[in-house]
């Protein structure tokens, strides 16, 4: 054995055992080597140094490590802990070296996991698919890689079964970042989509006056470049939303982008198989009904999470009705409720009144239409509440914004969600598609809707106290 | 004191012992002891026997001198080792274990040939 060799196994050996002895250890090897010639007594020296330096290295080291372990506790002083060196062992450059190259590797080595795609199929927790997620599963032919879309509030407009609310995509549990998925928009990108916007409304919004405008103004602003700057898809149907509702004055009119891409063909409706699924996964969560009690105070709570189909759940809505008819005060808790049928508000409205009212639906064929009353209802003279949220949507927010202003009920907690959805879905291409309402849609009670700025609550309070709020004014007002 | 584990006695740390039992050595000379005591069995390499050595002073039962070298031409300093008394009594306390053990193995007829 060399004694390069030798001084490299000897380096193996902790800096304190070195400083002792590392110049008695080359002596003792130097010593041996000029006492031990000949072949076989230099064979002999090799083997018993190298099994030497195995043995003796890791027995100085435990033997080091072992001296920490007993050394006695420093006592605090005056309370607080202090902190001393038990060895002195020097950081060595190759340790250091090590412990970058480590890094790096795993840093990398994650990068590449994140980059990975997710799985394309999307459901709720139950593993169930509603027949529209079944529907666009089908139909879904995407072929760039699933985002998360929720972040920038575009929804995936569809119109089946008539079914006012956000589809289930949204909620699918993608973890993967924006930035990776979608390139930066050409400039021929964006002429596309907006001559695709532009084609859409003139093509069929009800008021061509207007949709004849606006369709030549965007190309107008096409042409300045306004929208040059505009790399982002999300950004690019946020600010087409916003100018062709300030052109018309119709809040209604929503461009809508979302990365996972529109069914390419015409919806088909749901097959039987897939809505018995529907309608054993509603019955299941107990049609959204999440809540129904009599809370102290003779008050009728009941807490919804949407408008279901009442095909499936009109006789669940009746009975949780039911339950709570004979209380002073009722409060509908909407906080979670992101929507649903227009048919189902409408029922769950009718007990409200006793008398034939002027109701709102932007989602009808005709103009207007009327709420007739459920027949002898205890509830149609005691007064309502309502509780919002930031979330409440759509067809909660029509049952919120048709009893403000028929003045029936006291809305407690937040601005709702502003989602109105009342247009038509057109597809502009793969990405970006736009709601435009066909029909003029009157408002009976005059003014705007509360498509883009949500209804305003008469009682404005955080959605976490809206409930206690509610009690407390219901108290008040039963003189209790 | 940390413990490095000297009870029972090692067998390289009790040739140790007896290879400096009747004058100071130093490392090498230490080595080479213990080689002709066992018959060439143990060799000590050197991280065994510093590993050893710096035991053995942990406990006290050895201590190192600094003397010149004896051979005229290296002059430089050396280590040297030797007993201290309680390295000696230990020594002792081994060696009549050992001999006990001797006795009943003798006594059981397990030795072959002649022994003292």
């Amino acid at each position: 054995m060399s004694e390069k060799v030798f001084a490299l196994l000897v380096r193996l050996y902790p800096a304190a055992f070195r400083q002792r002895y590392e110049e008695e250890v080359l002596r003792l090897y130097r010593e041996r080597l000029r006492d031990e010639r000949g072949l076989f007594p230099r064979l002999r020296l090799t083997w018993d140094l190298t099994v030497d330096a195995v043995m003796g290295v890791s027995r100085a080291w435990r033997d080091s490590l072992s001296e920490t372990t007993t050394t006695s506790v420093v006592s605090n002083v005056s309370g607080f802990p202090s902190f001393h060196l038990l060895t002195r062992e020097p950081l060595k450059p190759g340790t250091v070296a090590l412990g970058c190259v480590l890094s790096a590797v795993a840093l990398a080595a994650f990068g590449v996991v994140m980059r990975l795609p997710a799985p394309d199929r999307f459901s709720n927790s139950r593993g169930v698919l509603s027949p529209v997620e079944a529907v666009l599963e089908r139909l879904n032919r995407v072929v760039a890689a699933p985002t998360n879309s929720g972040t920038g509030g575009q929804d995936d407009v569809t119109k089946v079964s008539g079914e006012l609310a956000r589809s289930q995509v949204k909620k699918e549990p993608s973890s993967q970042p924006e930035a990776g998925a979608q390139a930066p928009l050409t400039a021929q990108q964006r002429d596309e989509v907006v001559r695709g916007v532009a084609e859409n409304i003139s093509a069929h919004y009800f008021d061509r006056q207007k949709a004849q405008k606006l369709a030549d103004s965007l190309r107008v602003l096409n042409g300045q470049g306004s929208y040059a700057k505009i790399v982002n898809e999300h950004l690019l149907a946020e600010r087409l939303t916003t100018d062709v509702r300030s052109a018309t004055g119709d809040r209604h009119l929503n461009v809508v982008y979302s990365a996972r891409g529109n069914p390419i063909a015409a919806l088909a409706p749901p097959s039987a198989a897939e809505f018995e699924r529907y309608r054993s996964m509603l019955v299941r969560e107990n049609c959204s009904i999440e809540r129904t009690e009599i809370l102290p105070g003779n008050i009728g709570y009941l807490k919804l999470n949407r408008f279901p189909d009442l095909d499936v759940c009109g006789t669940m809505l009746h009975k949780s009705m039911s339950q709570i008819d004979k209380a002073n005060t009722v409060i509908f808790d909407l906080r979670d409720n992101e929507g649903g049928f227009p048919a189902a508000v409408a029922d769950m409205a009718a007990p409200l009144f006793n008398r034939t009212v002027a109701w709102y639906n932007p989602r009808a064929a005709q103009s207007a239409t009327t709420l007739m009353p459920a027949a002898r209802s205890a509830l149609s003279n005691k007064p309502v509440y309502i509780l919002t949220s930031s979330r409440t949507l759509s067809a909660a927010e029509q049952f919120t914004y048709n009893l403000k202003m028929l003045k029936r009920a006291t809305v407690v907690g937040e601005t709702t969600g502003g989602g109105g959805h009342t247009g038509t879905y057109y597809r502009v291409d793969e990405h970006f598609g736009i709601g435009i309402p066909e029909t003029k849609i009157t408002n009976p009670y005059g003014g705007p809707d509360w498509d883009g700025v949500g209804v305003e609550p008469d009682v404005k309070v955080k959605a976490a106290d809206a409930l206690e709020a509610a009690k407390k004014m219901a108290a008040r007002q039963t003189g209790r | 004191m940390p413990k490095r584990k000297l009870d029972p006695l090692p067998a390289a740390a009790f040739q140790i012992l007896l290879s400096i039992a009747d004058e100071e050595l130093h490392g090498y000379a230490i080595m080479r002891q213990v080689e002709q005591q066992t018959n060439g069995r143990m060799r000590l390499g050197p991280g065994t026997l510093y590993n050893s050595i710096q035991g053995l002073l942990e406990e006290g039962l050895i201590e190192e001198m600094d003397r010149k070298s004896e051979v005229e031409s290296e002059m430089e300093r050396r280590r040297y080792y030797r007993l201290t008394s309680t390295g000696r009594k230990l020594a002792r306390a081994e060696a009549e274990r050992l001999a006990d053990l001797l006795r009943v193995a003798r006594a059981k007829k397990i030795l072959r040939g002649d022994y003292v």
